[in-house]
């Protein structure tokens, strides 16, 4: 992207607020950490134009503001022309009481200009535990919660982000979704939905012109309540014509990055709260259970000189002092090695540092690039191995091995590490108790490594922190057709962890039972999951991804209330041949290549990574007129 | 240039919205203000070095400052404009730096130092007037000492050690009176001065608010009693 704003439309501009201020003020004496709503960070833009789009993440300013897509969106929509992007979050449970006491409706940070007055609200959906969250927005932001009720003098709301996968149970809140990369979407969609302004459309002809873009599902228009009868109920045509199926957009690669380097700097400490530069999109390890591994395909490294250079423009513009290098898999890309030492050369006693998530532990380079990255300054160390035996590990088709991750944890203690968090999951199909015990067992042998890679005198100090979820299947995976384990049968499987594992040296945590469940329930609903989600939130369901606030109570009522239950919605399986509430969403990858895989997991045979192997058929590449493809900036022989 | 390590002074704001930063974000932001503007500053020793840097005392949050210092430690000599510049244009107006000089490298700490904090608070509605506001302050600090109800706990307050000099009322406007006062800071925590205005009018009956609260400067007390500004 060539463009950027003049600097004096960045921070710092705060002519046109509106008069909500004087409303607004008043309440920050009030209410817990107001910087979350002051607006002025470093980098934040201030434009004015004729057409505004709000920007929301359905939780508080400091989890919002580390998300990557949506900043990547405020960037794009900031240099189309006379188009203004801006955000907003949603304010803790103290600033929403005092907003609706004061009635000061949902604002945006910029500009504090309510968010009834844009043309475009968009919300993403990265949790299923937000859901409620997303009512609440709406209704502080005196939007109407249900499309239905929506006018001309409402904004259009657009959804996007991983939960869009399956956009039926928020089918009912929302205007329009758009699947997958929104980034590749949203210059269209907002050109489309100006035109139809200008030309004075209603908004039942808006929401038909925006449901001609692909990749953008309008419920309205494709779904059960739709405007056309000529064209949906969609999900029902699908199953005779799957070429009417929502495909999902795809950037190319050469526009991934942010080469500008400049991001917006949130004074209150922030999760992720670091530059973060996305060296590559995708991954084709396969992991059986992810469903960002499927619906990213197809692999798409960014080159290594475009990689460095923004990361440091973006410490140079920031003043950040340690930048992490994101995607699903970042060991994998082909040119790791390469980038880490150019960095850590040029970070060299700034007291800058390099941070790696999502590692892998199954390959050589990884242990090469840990040692390398460990000359900077101190950064955590998490691996995956998900789970305890080899034959599980094999099911899900994670392929570590034991030895790799022993090799890792000594490289990395050596090196002088001295706490390493592993991830795990429970309740994978398949699983018994002994694999269960087994990850007690393998833990047991990391901290055994890790003491032994341990300099006598400071082994008092290595801590291995375990963190073990419950498996939540998700739309458009090989386990999408499989419910999950009942609430007691995952309390009784995480006793049976708790025993497994050694008592000292070990920070053990787990997932709520409750949380999972819910999750799971809502993960693979269909649209009658709307009512059941609005009668949720109207119960007081708010904040359910934090556990001092979650409570299952107002989720149980709303089941019971619709004539389910929550337990019977996250345990239901769905036939191989059943209509799946989003068949009529296209992430690429064939149902076929799913059930294989399915099939491959009730054998423990493992799938190659096809970016060292040969193609696997998932279908992304192959596509027919897609023109999607795989894109690897170097060779990935030495990693394998 | 000189290489070495220099110890510059800065005089800071946290003005307007920004004055709901707490004191850990007010310390981040002028931290990565600083890394923006490409100034060579030093970096502490140990396994994880941060940047050279020391803030004076703690504003609350809400409290706006007019004048607050931070030493700030340089790898080289640069001139003090120069440092200005690039500083001021790498933070937000209402953080950015106004003044900025050398200091001795053996200096106190800027918190050991500053002693002293000059505030001023603007009061509306209730009725308050120039004259209630004042007897209201007069009545308090005649009993020598106040006990202050903060977050569950009571805390004592001498006042005759507490309030350096003579505090100041005038009537801003038909609705609003401004209070000025000089509130000595110790280490065991110091007096907020709206706390001691609230409570004071609490006493009279006043139901005056507090509309805003700045630290106008923060000062240096000699032995003497004399007091200066850090820069």
């Amino acid at each position: 992207m060539n463009c950027w704003l003049e600097p004096a439309v960045l921070a710092g501009n705060q002519n046109q607020v509106s008069d909500l201020l004087s409303r607004v003020e008043p309440l920050l004496t009030k209410v817990e950490r107001p910087s979350r709503y002051i607006d002025s960070e470093y980098g934040a833009i201030h434009r004015e134009a004729a057409y505004r789009c709000a920007l929301v993440y359905p939780d508080v300013y400091e989890i919002g503001i580390a998300n990557q897509a949506l900043a990547i969106l405020y960037e794009r929509i900031n240099c189309l022309p006379d188009c203004a992007a801006e955000r907003a979050y949603l304010p803790w449970v103290d600033m929403i009481e005092a907003m609706r006491t004061a009635d000061v409706p949902l604002f945006s940070l910029e500009t504090l200009r309510p968010l009834i007055e844009f043309d475009i609200v968009g919300i993403t959906l990265q949790y299923e535990l937000t859901y409620a969250n997303i009512l609440e927005v709406l209704d502080l932001a005196c939007i109407p919660v249900r499309a239905s009720e929506r006018t001309a003098k409402h904004p259009i709301v657009v959804g996007g982000g991983p939960c869009a996968y399956n956009p039926e149970p928020m089918a009912a809140f929302f205007d329009a979704f758009v699947i997958g990369e929104a980034e590749e979407a949203i210059g269209e969609l907002i050109t489309m939905h100006k035109a139809a302004l200008a030309q004075g459309e209603s908004r039942e002809n808006v929401l038909v012109a925006l449901a001609t873009i692909p990749g953008v599902y309008v419920p309205e228009v494709h779904g059960l309540h739709r405007l056309t009868p000529e064209i949906g109920p969609l999900d029902r045509q699908v199953a005779a014509d799957p070429g009417l199926r929502i495909q999902k957009r795809v950037a190319p690669v050469e526009v991934l990055g942010r080469p500008s380097g400049r991001r917006i700097v949130p004074y209150m400490d922030a999760v992720h709260d670091r530059v973060t530069v996305e060296i590559m999109r995708g991954c084709t390890r396969g992991c059986r259970f992810c469903q960002a591994g499927m619906v990213y395909r197809p692999v798409r490294e960014r080159d290594q000189d475009s990689i460095v250079s923004e990361a440091v423009e973006a410490i140079r513009c920031t003043g950040y002092d340690e930048v992490s290098l994101t995607s699903l898999s970042t060991t994998d890309h082909s040119q790791i090695d390469q980038i880490i030492r150019r960095l850590t050369r040029i970070f060299k006693d700034s007291g800058t540092s390099i941070s790696l998530p999502s590692l892998r532990v199954d390959a050589e380079a990884v242990r090469q690039s840990l040692l390398t990255a460990m000359s900077g300054r101190s950064t955590g160390l998490t691996l995956a191995p998900e789970a305890g035996t080899q034959r599980m590990r094999d099911a899900i088709n994670k392929n570590v091995t034991e030895e790799s991750l022993l090799a890792a944890v000594e490289r990395a203690f050596i090196g002088g590490k001295r706490r390493v968090k592993l991830y795990f999951m429970i309740g994978l199909p398949f699983e018994t108790d002994e694999d269960i015990a087994g990850i007690g067992e393998l833990v047991a042998k990391v901290l055994a490594k890790a003491r032994a890679s341990t300099p006598p005198h400071q082994r008092g100090s290595v801590i291995i922190a375990v963190s073990v979820s419950v498996l939540v299947s998700k739309a458009h995976t090989p386990f999408q057709w499989i419910g999950q384990i009942s609430r007691s049968e995952i309390v009784r499987r995480q006793q049976i962890l708790r025993d497994s594992m050694p008592r000292k040296g070990v920070d053990l945590s787990w997932h709520d039972a409750d949380v999972s469940t819910l999750e799971a329930a809502l993960a693979r609903g269909d649209a009658g999951m709307s009512k059941i989600i609005e009668r949720a939130w109207a119960n007081g369901a708010l904040f359910d991804t934090w556990s001092e606030r979650f409570s299952l109570t107002p989720w149980i009522e709303a089941f019971e209330h619709h004539g389910t239950s929550l337990d019977e919605c996250a345990q239901r399986d769905f036939e191989r041949e059943e209509l799946l509430p989003w068949s009529h969403i296209f992430s690429g990858v064939s149902n076929e290549y799913l059930w294989s895989e399915w099939i491959r997991c009730g054998e423990t045979l493992t799938t190659p990574d096809c970016t060292f192997a040969a193609c696997t058929a998932c279908g992304v590449c192959s596509y027919e007129g897609a023109g999607w493809s795989l894109s690897v900036a170097g060779s990935r022989d030495g990693l394998r | 240039m000189a290489s070495g390590e220099f110890r510059l002074r800065l005089c800071c704001g946290k003005r307007n919205k920004l004055r709901f930063l707490s004191h850990l974000e007010y310390a981040h932001a002028i931290e990565r203000g600083i890394r923006r503007s490409g100034v060579e500053f030093c970096l502490t020793q140990g396994y994880n070095p941060r940047m050279k840097l020391a803030f004076g005392p703690a504003l609350p949050v809400g409290t706006g400052g007019m004048r607050e210092y931070v030493d700030l430690w340089l790898r080289r000599y640069v001139p003090t404009d120069r440092v200005l510049n690039v500083v001021q244009s790498s933070l937000a107006q209402d953080l950015s730096p106004s003044e900025a000089k050398y200091v001795h490298m053996r200096d106190p700490s800027l918190s050991a130092q500053c002693t002293v904090g000059v505030y001023e608070v603007l009061l509306t509605g209730g009725g308050a007037t120039e004259q209630t506001v004042c007897t209201a302050l007069n009545n308090l600090i005649d009993e020598g000492s106040v006990t202050i109800k903060q977050k569950g706990r009571s805390k004592v307050y001498d006042l005759t050690t507490c309030l350096p000099k003579e505090i100041v009322v005038r009537q801003d406007s038909q609705d609003s009176v401004r209070v000025g006062l000089s509130i000595r800071m110790g280490s065991q925590g110091s007096l907020r001065p709206e706390a001691l205005i609230v409570e004071a009018l609490h006493r009279q009956d006043c139901s005056a608010a507090v509309e805003s609260v700045m630290r106008l400067d923060t000062l240096i007390e000699s032995k003497t009693g004399l007091l200066k500004r850090p820069i």
